[in-house]
């Protein structure tokens, strides 16, 4: 039985049959799911935003991103709401899949690749901070 | 209504380009919505990274499928170039227009002078993934211990240099961020000249990392206002459609054609952005 571990790149992990998981075609699941998802809000966005006759670059523009509103939006199948959420989608989906990847690396007991996968996540939650604490001045 | 179809056709080609040539397509992008559509350079470097993270994880997916992108070593990669896009992201917001034109056009002519003359696929050019790089496969393997070098070698090649490797990763997040790329145009060269990882995975992994890059500079950009949805969905859509295409046809594409094009459109870009950053 050719057992698989935690990507194709790795030759340490590659014979220690730990578990019957290939990593790396969960991880690509993962991210066709969260494009595929995205693309598809988008595109209803682009078309319910058509189909009220708007285009890119009018003014006034689309409203800024508001999470409070957002559920208000999509329930009234507003283009923003799907805009906004497809976008979200798509720019959440890598960080998905490193959160993917630490449950892997956990699962096989691979301590570096789970502190690197922590420290990314760490990264980016550092990106939405500082975002955050500057977005009322900028 | 010209505009949003002129958006999506626009993603779409780089979407193309930036899957084939292991960039996230935003070389591409940024010179079309400032010069085509006329929006600052800073909101489109927002809506760039958008397209990236599209283009990175439409094609990060068939790559891992097929088992060609080194997921360990792209992680571990990209938490230094995604610690660098996070500071990129900072300083942005701190340059004026005419500086990050001047750049732009900078990184325009280095890419398209780097592409013309390096012919030789080991030698780091972007533009070959085509090209089958996996020609180390008669090198000696590592040898199976369980130092980091190791870990991160793959089947038949042995990662070498990981410092030099680390430290252009993070020169790689900051220009991402600064310039809305993916980060390939350094990153695939690290990975392929400085750390020995044969250029068809150098490739894929970069698009595999890509996505991460960009996404920990893009959360500064949402937050702080600087995507117009309205713009970033066509160009996202129309990214996916490209970088489909391309990660699924890269194997028949004679790619020196398609490089010679690329360099004659980064050229012509380079030109427009130095007169932006001149004239502003």
């Amino acid at each position: 039985m050719k057992v698989r571990s935690a990507g194709s790149g790795d030759r340490a992990g590659q014979g220690s049959l730990r578990a019957p998981f290939d990593l790396d075609r969960a991880i690509a699941r993962l991210l066709t799911l969260g494009t595929y998802l995205s693309v598809l809000l988008l595109t209803v966005g682009i078309v319910s935003m058509a189909a009220a006759g708007r285009w890119p670059l009018q003014s006034p523009g689309v409203p800024g991103l508001d999470l409070a509103r957002l559920p208000g939006d999509l329930a009234a199948a507003r283009p923003a709401g799907f805009l906004w959420l497809g976008l979200l989608c798509m720019i959440a989906t890598p960080s998905a899949r490193v959160l993917a990847a630490l449950l892997g690396y956990l699962r096989f007991g691979e301590r570096s690749m789970v502190l690197v996968s922590v420290g990314i996540l760490l990264v980016i939650a550092a990106s939405v901070a500082i975002g955050l604490s500057g977005s009322g001045a900028a | 209504m010209i505009a949003g179809l002129g958006l999506i056709v626009g993603g779409a080609g780089a979407g193309l380009f930036g899957s084939l040539l292991g960039l996230g397509g935003g070389v591409l992008i940024v010179p079309m919505l400032t010069l085509g559509f006329g929006m600052p350079l800073r909101d489109a470097v927002g809506v760039s990274l958008v397209s990236v993270i599209v283009t990175s994880s439409a094609s990060a997916s068939v790559y891992l499928q097929r088992h060609v992108a080194n997921l360990r070593l792209g992680m571990t990669l990209e938490l230094f170039t995604a610690f660098g896009a996070l500071v990129g992201g900072l300083l942005a917001y701190l340059l004026d227009e005419r500086t990050l034109a001047g750049l732009f056009a900078a990184l325009l002519i280095y890419v398209a002078i780097s592409m013309l003359v390096r012919h030789d696929p080991r030698a780091g050019g972007e533009g070959a993934v085509a090209d089958d790089a996996e020609t180390s496969d008669d090198e000696e393997p590592p040898s199976g211990g369980r130092d980091a070098t190791a870990r991160l070698s793959g089947p038949g090649y042995r990662i070498r240099h990981i410092g030099p490797g680390l430290v252009g990763s993070i020169g790689a997040g900051v220009v991402s961020a600064l310039l809305g790329i993916g980060g390939g145009l350094v990153k695939v060269p690290v990975m392929n000249v400085i750390m020995g990882v044969p250029l068809r995975v150098a490739t894929a992994t970069s698009n595999l990392m890509i996505g991460i890059t960009a996404s920990a500079s893009a959360v500064i950009y949402l937050v702080r206002g600087g995507i117009d949805p309205s713009v970033a969905a066509p160009i996202a859509v129309g990214a996916f459609v490209g970088a489909s295409l391309g990660s699924r046809t890269a194997h028949r594409i004679d790619l020196r054609v398609l490089r010679l094009l690329f360099v004659g459109v980064l050229g012509y870009t380079a030109f427009e952005m130095t007169r932006k950053a001149l004239l502003l």
